[in-house]
């Protein structure tokens, strides 16, 4: 494999596991937003505990897509910054509101009005960010970017990215993470033995994840309206990646229905990567359509080799370490 | 495709028929300018584009002409909120470690009391430090495409080790700040140790990017094209161990006069149980310790920045005339009109001898260098006077422990003391802001000093002064939200076992 997909390769195993992992953790600000009202104590209790560990660290894995991107592809970079100036500030807003506001209510220790408060700036935030992080992917996917092999943009600023598959792709990544997150907290109200939230996630899980096959079916649909490049890459090569994700889509359906809250799990998450990797696999080869490809946005050899094995030595010391976290706190045994 | 861009100054380029892989979906694309191709026909001698330049000039006529200043203040606003929080991420979960090993070593409960309220802090303040950052890695790009585009693969590589190394610390403080029931107290210690190493290690690969900026090498232009592109030389630059050590060095400074500032006051407000003497103690020591370093390592990077950047230099002490046993200015306002230094403590040949150990040796003015390359002097120049003197705050203050220490093995405790200890958090903040203002505004009107301006690294999106404003807002209210949750913090009453005395 030549080294530039070797790297993006690990540029899309950062986005899958930024969507798998990060996507759970802003889903479970999508549920506080859409139960805001109704949610009880125990409830809320259930989502903080559940992210409260690992939500920085797998805030990161955006970071090493963004540092990986622009040392390996620096046009393609260059051009994404140009093109999606207003959907990146929008979910920088956003970024920026749910990290602090979960730590501002997290230690705001008895003072409950400002709890409240950064409550619902973090229920707001978490809902916004997906929405904007999806509608730039969805406008790069849509091929209608107006940029130029030099990483140069030459269409509006303000709302060059505004395609139909962009604000699809929105609510269609709002709506992922908030499955995610339903199917992750009924394992994680499982785990601590909690039948009355279990049953409660498990419901939702089941109704949320129902809706997302609707709507990734009709997604298709919008790809084949408004992308033809990227339809005809789903029709000639990624046809067999969206295969697995329907299977996958209906296995974890399947486990939940059955209640096997970890294969449910196991299942959302590959469904969310095969999504991923349909869209990766439809595009190939090109990075930005429809101007920019791999070929013409990569960095010289040298520096490529010099990344993938940095990257290489990076993920030495990384994965026992992130392996450990998740021992810590994501473990079925432990319970206190 | 090339309609809808012929509006936009391109059409005098050649088109080129390119066809991709599928052979039915021939595109019509640009001639790629910075691609291996162009170089190749360049090398030959067969001119078919223009030099980049004139396209970056084409975009930049129509590019709003505030985007610069907006750009840049965006900037300094994003950056100079971060810098704060990257430095309590890198000085904080060290004086946390010190703490918890008071308590391993004694078990007393109170030490163990004071790493646990402190750890507290420091997760919110990693929080925002998290966010602030992340904002600055997309900002990267968004401001300053033409800047990444071009030289994002020479400096990719810190930026990429850093990525790990804020990896292995964020998974670290969410081990360490919900381990503390989870674990036994010497695995609990030990997992603090990876937030220590890798803050530090996160701040010196930042910094070797800020340094190659400041001395760039590790790849050649070649009609515009960065080629032949070394990113470990780029960033083992000549400016790189000078200004990292700086650096660091005033991270830790920071995070411990900041939190011995804030003891300091409740000791003065009668607040002096052996809690906050101890929390006193164990920031200030460190702190104090590092100022005569600090003031080493300073004098070592104005003698690389004399050697990479001469005209920063001039501008850092109001150089205007090339001058043979330069003078030392203390103070002064620079007057860029009369090029001339006024109101400045002159030590004869002090400037000469700093810099080059020769009190005869000539030192370059400003006005040596051509009036396009010229930083704003007065900025850089009362900059760099408020650093020295906040820096000189610090020294004094360690100096006097020093003594203290030597002459009555005790840390001083009288009101004066304490006073001065409490105006050092401010201090070190100040010398902080300040120096970063110097080495930014000092390397302008460079990006990459000698070969990017920044008038044409700058993006030409609409609307920058808007993000400004924007954000003057939502960091304004992060401050705020900030500070609240700290008082908030510190207003839990102590366990019993804190109160030793």
């Amino acid at each position: 494999m030549a080294i530039e997909l070797v790297v993006l390769c690990l540029v899309g195993l950062g986005i899958t596991l930024y969507a798998v992992l990060g996507g759970a953790d802003f889903g479970a600000g999508v549920w506080e937003f859409n139960t805001a009202l109704q949610a009880s104590e125990r409830e809320r209790a259930l989502i903080y505990r559940a992210i409260g560990p690992v939500w920085e660290a797998n805030h990161v894995w955006l970071i090493f897509v963004i540092v990986v991107m622009f040392s390996a592809f620096p046009t393609a970079f260059a051009a994404l910054s140009r093109a999606l100036w207003m959907p990146l500030l929008l979910a920088l807003v956003g970024i920026v509101f749910r990290g602090a506001s979960y730590a501002f209510r997290s230690h705001a220790v008895a003072a409950l009005r400002q709890q409240e408060i950064w409550g619902a700036v973090f229920a707001l935030a978490s809902t916004a960010t997906p929405f904007f992080l999806g509608a730039a992917v969805g406008a790069v996917a849509s091929g209608k970017l107006v940029v130029t092999v030099d990483g140069r943009y030459a269409g509006n600023y303000l709302t060059g990215w505004m395609t139909p598959l962009a604000i699809f792709n929105g609510f269609f990544t709002v709506g992922m993470c908030a499955y995610l997150a339903a199917v992750f907290l009924t394992r994680e109200a499982f785990l601590q033995r909690d039948p009355e939230l279990t049953s409660l996630w498990r419901r939702r899980a089941l109704a949320t994840g129902v809706w997302m096959g609707i709507l990734a079916l009709g997604g298709l649909t919008f790809v084949a309206s408004d992308a033809p490049l990227l339809w005809q890459g789903f029709r000639e090569r990624a046809w067999h990646v969206v295969a697995v994700s329907l299977v996958t889509g209906f296995l974890s359906l399947w486990a939940l229905w059955s209640e096997h809250h970890h294969g449910a799990a196991l299942g959302a998450a590959a469904t969310v990567a095969t999504v991923i990797w349909g869209w990766a696999v439809a595009q190939y080869p090109l990075l930005v359509p429809p101007a920019i490809s791999i070929e013409s946005a990569k960095a010289g050899e040298a520096v490529l080799k010099l990344i993938a094995w940095s990257i290489a030595g990076g993920m030495l010391l990384l994965l026992p370490a992130l392996a450990w976290l998740f021992y810590l706190f994501k473990n079925p045994t432990e319970s206190d | 495709m090339a309609s809808c861009l012929s509006g936009c100054g391109f059409t005098d380029t050649t088109p080129l028929q390119v066809s991709f892989c599928r052979p039915q979906m021939t595109m019509t694309r640009l001639l790629p300018l910075g691609s291996p191709r162009v170089k190749l026909t360049a090398s030959r001698g067969l001119l078919l584009s223009r030099p980049w330049t004139m396209h970056a000039s084409l975009l930049l006529a129509q590019a709003d002409p505030s985007n610069l200043l907006a750009a840049r203040l965006q900037m300094a606003i994003t950056l100079g909120f971060h810098i704060v929080f990257a430095c309590f991420g890198v000085g904080i979960p060290a004086l946390v470690l010190l703490a918890e090993g008071m308590f391993l070593r004694s078990g007393d409960e109170g030490w163990r009391t004071l790493a646990r309220r402190w750890s507290k802090v420091f997760a919110v303040l990693f929080a925002v430090g998290a966010v602030s950052g992340t904002v600055l890695s997309f900002e990267l790009g968004l401001l300053w495409p033409e800047f990444m585009g071009r030289f994002g693969s020479v400096i990719g590589l810190p930026f990429t080790l850093e990525g790990f190394a804020f990896f292995v610390e964020a998974i670290f403080v969410g081990i360490y700040s919900y381990g503390w029931n989870r674990l036994s107290p010497l695995a609990h210690w030990w997992s603090g140790v990876p937030i220590a190493v890798s803050g530090l290690a996160s701040a010196w690969f930042v910094v070797t990017a800020n340094a190659w900026m400041n001395a760039p090498q590790g790849f050649r232009l070649v009609d515009g094209a960065v080629v032949d592109v070394r990113p470990l030389t780029a960033m083992m630059n000549s400016a790189t161990w000078a200004q990292t050590t700086h650096m660091i060095i005033a991270a830790y400074m920071v995070s411990g006069f900041v939190v011995a500032s804030i003891y300091a006051v409740a000791l003065l407000g009668g607040r002096t149980t052996l809690y906050h003497r101890r929390a006193l103690t164990l920031a200030l020591l460190p702190a104090a310790a590092f100022a005569p370093l600090q003031l080493a390592a300073g004098h070592w990077s104005a003698q690389v920045v004399s050697r990479t950047q001469p005209v920063k230099l001039a501008a850092m002490e109001g150089q205007f005339q090339t001058e043979k046993g330069a003078p030392l200015r203390i103070g002064g306002i620079p007057d860029e009109q009369q090029r001339v230094t006024r109101y400045a403590i002159e030590i004869p040949g002090g400037l000469s001898w700093l810099a080059y150990g020769d009190r005869q040796a000539t030192v370059r003015g400003l006005d040596d260098f051509s009036p396009n390359d010229l930083p704003p002097v007065r900025v850089v120049h009362v900059a760099f006077q408020l650093m020295v003197a906040a820096g000189m705050l610090l020294l004094l203050v360690s100096l006097s422990i020093g003594w203290s220490l030597w002459r009555h093995r005790k840390i001083p405790t009288g009101r004066w003391f304490l006073t001065a200890v409490v105006a050092c958090g401010p201090a070190a903040v100040l010398a902080l802001e300040a120096g970063w203002t110097v080495t930014e505004v000092g390397r302008q009107p460079w990006i990459v000093q000698g070969v990017l301006r920044t008038a044409d690294a700058v993006t030409d999106a609409p609307g920058v002064s808007w993000v400004v404003a924007a954000t003057l807002t939502i960091y304004g209210i992060l401050a705020i939200g900030t500070l609240v949750v700290l008082r908030l913090l510190a207003r839990v009453p102590l366990p019993e076992a804190a109160d030793g005395n």
